[in-house]
């Protein structure tokens, strides 16, 4: 797969999409009628992601917790992105939406795999093709020993949208746009320390 | 069309990959066991029988080009490209690993250090990212470990992939798909299993239109035949001008 | 010392689509031909349906001079060249056209016209900046008897759109008049291209069967196409292909006039004291020889000419022969093949037996086929939808953000999707400018020792425009397929190598701009003649080949008519 080398448009609203994908994002702000809190059980804003969230570890999704939703949210998107990667930035490394509106959360380790189920309570739910192409949880990775941040946007919607799989960030900014009513984030960080490369013989 | 491939799909492919040495690996090559058992699409195919490619038999142990250890990683990888599922059997079945290593001894035989560099890397990072040697994770931990290791998330991890280690992926990866959808003679695609599996009905000299036709309505039935059935056709070309 | 052998007429230099054409009208008007040639002969029984040998593994080749003198190459002059991994062509008799997808096109008149036409309907200031863009010697007409007379040599296939001004619309109607029809019928459609047809129809474009050197029906003693689906990058096992190998060649062959030497590599052609060429010389094995000729016609592939060219410097021409004026190398350009669109279709398309030449053309923006008045670009693109599925490459595909490309999940994917993809091959308009050009590499060599060619050259702003717009053409037209999934490769950035190479030898009236004139012969040196692509000056948006062999025997009647002018 070459999702870097090609650009892919869906077949709802394909038109003039790549030259816009930076522009949609902006009303999506501006609608944004209330903030809520995003955290997580095992991660903490400005601080380290622990290494099993990249793949100097296991490599699973990190659960995350939301509180205080806008009332009448009825569906959930989760995009996590490295503004400080990417050509263009961001560098998406997980997409995940149709999460049903009573949904407090995701636990660790949503499936890689397509055909096991999502966890009880995150039925309907579905992943999105990532930078890599791939509708999956890829963790951090930043070159050598930098630091990058790893901002996990969630979105409140209005609405009961059934998108389907396999979606990009760029499309799925244009599918939810109109229905965004409510914001929150979280952005802890990740960097490959030179320790973590000593391994055991 | 005697005796086909073991179903390996009723023993337990933990076992079978965990049973170590030369006997373990062989198990896993379809006709290693010696020529009799040599599947019979492939033996049955004049060819291949007669042709000078067929002088490099089936691996009787572990690979030519490979260690014992090395021929069980590659085994374990190469099962989790094409697993044996529901769906029908998959790239062990198919002779996949008897195609890479008569590759490795002939058109592709500067990859071998490649390989050797490549497996021993794959067994690093899982130790280092998962705790356990390659052969001992779940399948579930194996895909895991063969995505960071295609998307080039292992490379950073300095267990000692050579440039990226989504090169080293993509090169099974690619030898793993000749070895099951490519022409038999080289000793893959065993019983058309690679062809079955997308729907390919076969190498032909001619299709007609009714052919076309029957195709476009699903129903031309599979040709299953080498291109060099045809008897045509010459693999190594002589001297002559 | 190399060993001189007996002199021969003409020496042509390289046996592929160009040489292996022109030795037909050489050695029928009885002149003695050598033609030398790289590679070996191949035959049917080198060509299997085995989509290992001709897409992964090196084809049949015994000779890979191609090979060990690929070139490097770069974007612009600031940028260091890399070596590339491989070469384009191969070397044997009948050269590339042994495994092409033998698409045999005349340009349409406009190609011949550029900057005339241009300046004519939309003024001067529409050519874009830096370009060194010149119209042709002669137009469309002056090569129709040529193309005429190939097509029926070497046997094409295709619908007529344009019989001495009749339009005919199942053919293509921006093709410039022909004087009659091809000598065979177009090779079939299958049902997805009827569909694709109907579609580009009800979108108001004209859609039609593209034109094959491949025979659909038996000509010439030799058997109709086998749709076998091994055609790209493969040789024919019916020899429904129609190479030189197989026709030309063994024409001149039968008059007793041409002697083919095969292995012989050529390294560079000598001069006398007045700058005339005396003959060439080659290394067969561990042997050198000299073989002195009247006349030198030089018929590699466009990288080949050049080198051969700048390979070969004397007192008389220090910068390389008939580069006194510099202009070796300069002017070239190549297709712009990639910016490709490709889709997922919800139904099946049955592609797995077919041919790269078999296909639906839309040539509705190609060329000036249509209006440029509120476009920021000239020229356009060809859009060619063709029918070719090979079961490794086919299983090797993208899955659209779905999933993995290998594991359980994918074999489902792939059983559902494997024959429901398909993707257009563009052809689009490149102009030469004047900073694209080929020089020799100052670092890498070949096993001789001597430089290989360095490729400096990248799309600017009209071929990235006209990229675009075709990319939204072939998007138009997947969505009236009904496309679950479109993808667009990049707009694209350095040129590279290519199968369409073109200029470095360009043909034209201005010694001051052009190494050969209107005849194809050098104007500094009256008995060097050049044959192939390296001659042509604009690219059209279609396949070169059939134009490269319509210049080649014009260049050999040429020959033959002014032989005493030209040989003495």
């Amino acid at each position: 797969m070459s999702a870097a080398a090609s650009s892919r448009t869906q077949m709802s609203a394909r038109s003039a999409l790549c030259a816009l994908a930076f522009t949609v994002c902006l009303p999506l702000a501006a609608e944004a009628q209330a903030t809520f809190v995003v955290e997580s059980p095992t991660m903490r804003a400005g601080e380290m992601m622990p290494r099993d969230y990249s793949p100097d570890g296991r490599n699973v999704s990190p659960p995350l917790a939301w509180r205080g939703l806008p009332d009448g949210t009825r569906q959930i998107a989760v995009i996590c992105q490295d503004h400080g990667a990417g050509n263009p930035p961001p560098w998406v490394h997980w997409i995940i939406y149709n999460i049903p509106g009573s949904a407090t959360g995701l636990p660790e380790g949503i499936p890689f795999d397509e055909s096991r189920p999502m966890p009880p309570g995150l039925e309907g739910a579905v992943q999105g093709a990532n930078g890599w192409g791939m509708p999956m949880y890829r963790g951090p990775a930043p070159p050598g020993t930098s630091l990058h941040h790893y901002h996990f946007a969630v979105f409140a919607l209005d609405a009961e949208l059934d998108l389907p799989p396999g979606l990009t960030r760029d499309e799925l900014l244009e599918a939810i746009d109109g229905h965004v009513i409510g914001l929150g984030s979280m952005t802890p960080h990740y960097r490959r320390h030179p320790e973590n490369q000593e391994i055991d013989p | 069309m005697s005796d086909k491939p073991i179903d390996r799909r009723a023993i337990s492919r933990r076992d079978l990959l965990k049973t170590a040495g030369a006997a373990g690996a062989a198990a896993l090559i379809p006709g290693a066991a010696g020529a009799k058992e040599a599947p019979a699409s492939v033996a049955d195919t004049a060819a291949v029988r007669a042709g000078p490619a067929a002088a490099a038999a089936a691996p009787a142990g572990p690979l030519m080009n490979l260690t014992a250890a090395e021929t069980e990683l590659l085994s374990a990888m190469v099962d989790r490209l094409i697993p044996s599922d529901d769906m029908g059997p998959g790239a062990l079945e198919a002779g996949a690993l008897r195609y890479i290593d008569r590759a490795l001894s002939e058109a592709e035989s500067d990859s071998v250090e490649a390989y050797r560099i490549g497996l021993a890397a794959l067994d690093r990072y899982a130790r280092y990212s998962r705790g356990a040697p390659f052969l001992e994770l779940s399948d579930e931990d194996k895909d895991s470990v063969l995505i960071d290791v295609q998307l080039g998330g292992a490379t950073g991890a300095g267990v000692g992939f050579v440039g990226s280690s989504g090169a080293f992926f993509n090169m099974v990866k690619s030898h793993t798909w000749q070895g099951v959808f490519g022409d038999p003679m080289y000793g893959g695609n065993i019983d058309f299993i690679g062809w079955d599996l997308i729907g390919y009905p076969g190498a032909r000299m001619r299709v007609s239109e009714q052919d076309q036709r029957e195709l476009e309505a699903g129903q031309l039935p599979p040709a299953r035949r080498s291109a060099y059935d045809y008897g045509q056709f010459q693999l190594i070309r002589g001297e002559e001008d | 010392m190399p060993r001189q052998l007996r002199s021969a007429d003409v020496v042509v230099v390289g046996l592929g689509a160009a040489g292996g054409v022109s030795v037909q009208p050489l050695a029928e008007a009885g002149l003695d031909v050598v033609g030398l040639e790289a590679g070996t002969w191949l035959d049917r029984r080198d060509f299997a349906p085995d989509e290992i040998r001709n897409n992964y593994r090196d084809w049949p080749m015994l000779v890979k001079k191609t090979f060990n003198e690929r070139m490097t190459s770069r974007a612009t002059e600031e940028q260091s060249a890399n070596r590339i991994g491989g070469h384009p062509m191969m070397n044997a008799v009948g050269g590339t056209t042994l495994h092409y997808w033998a698409q045999s096109w005349r340009l349409n008149p406009w190609d011949f016209r550029v900057v005339s036409e241009t300046r004519r309907r939309y003024g001067a200031g529409r050519l874009p900046a830096g370009s060194t863009v010149e119209d042709w010697p002669f137009g469309y007409e002056e090569l129709e008897p040529y193309y005429d007379r190939v097509e029926r040599e070497i046997g094409v296939s295709g619908q007529a759109g344009n019989v001495r001004g009749d339009i005919d619309r199942r053919g293509n109607r921006f093709e410039g008049p022909r004087q009659r029809a091809y000598p065979m019928r177009p090779l079939r459609w299958t049902a997805y291209l009827e569909r694709m047809a109907d579609a580009a129809r009800s979108l108001g474009w004209h859609a039609f069967p593209g034109p094959a050197a491949i025979n659909s029906e038996a000509y010439q003693g030799r058997p109709g196409c086998g749709y076998h689906g091994f055609c790209s990058s493969g040789g024919c096992p019916l020899d429904a292909k129609n190479s030189p190998h197989l026709t030309t060649i063994p024409r001149a062959l039968e008059t007793g006039n041409l002697r083919v030497v095969p292995r012989a590599h050529v390294t560079t052609i000598e001069v006398d004291s007045s700058g005339r060429t005396t003959g060439v010389n080659y290394v067969t094995g561990n042997e050198e020889f000299f073989q002195p000729a009247r006349v030198v016609l030089i018929a590699g592939y466009t990288y080949e000419n050049v080198r051969l060219l700048l390979l070969s410097k004397s007192r008389a021409y220090p910068e390389g022969l008939a580069n006194n004026h510099g202009q070796v190398g300069r002017h070239y350009l190549s297709h712009h093949q990639g910016a490709g669109v490709g889709a997922l279709l919800p139904y099946d398309t049955g592609a797995w037996y077919g041919l790269p030449a078999q296909g639906v053309a839309v040539d509705d923006f190609a060329d000036d086929n249509f209006d440029h008045s509120g476009l920021d670009f000239i020229g356009g693109g060809n859009l060619w939808a063709m029918s070719d599925r090979r079961p490794i490459s086919a299983a090797s595909m993208g899955t659209y953000g779905r999933g993995r490309n290998w594991g359980s999940a994918w074999k489902r994917f792939i059983r559902e999707n494997v024959d429901r993809t398909h993707s257009f091959y563009i052809q689009k308009t490149t102009l030469p400018y004047e900073d694209n050009y080929l020089d020799l590499d100052p670092q890498y060599t070949d096993e001789l020792g001597l430089p290989v060619i360095r490729i400096t050259a990248q799309y600017k702003d009209n071929e990235r425009a006209i990229a675009a717009y075709m990319q939204d053409r072939a998007e138009e037209w997947y969505r009236e397929l009904g496309a679950l999934e479109i993808t667009r490769g990049g707009l694209g950035n350095t040129m590279g190598a290519s199968t369409h190479a073109y200029g470095g030898t360009r043909m034209g009236d201005d010694p001051e701009t052009n190494v050969v004139d209107r005849w194809g012969f050098a104007h500094e040196a009256p008995n060097l003649g050049v044959l192939g692509a390296s001659v042509m000056g604009t690219s059209g948006a279609r396949n070169p080949t059939l134009t490269v062999q319509a210049l080649a025997w014009r260049t050999a009647q040429h020959l033959v008519d002014a032989w005493r002018d030209i040989a003495e």
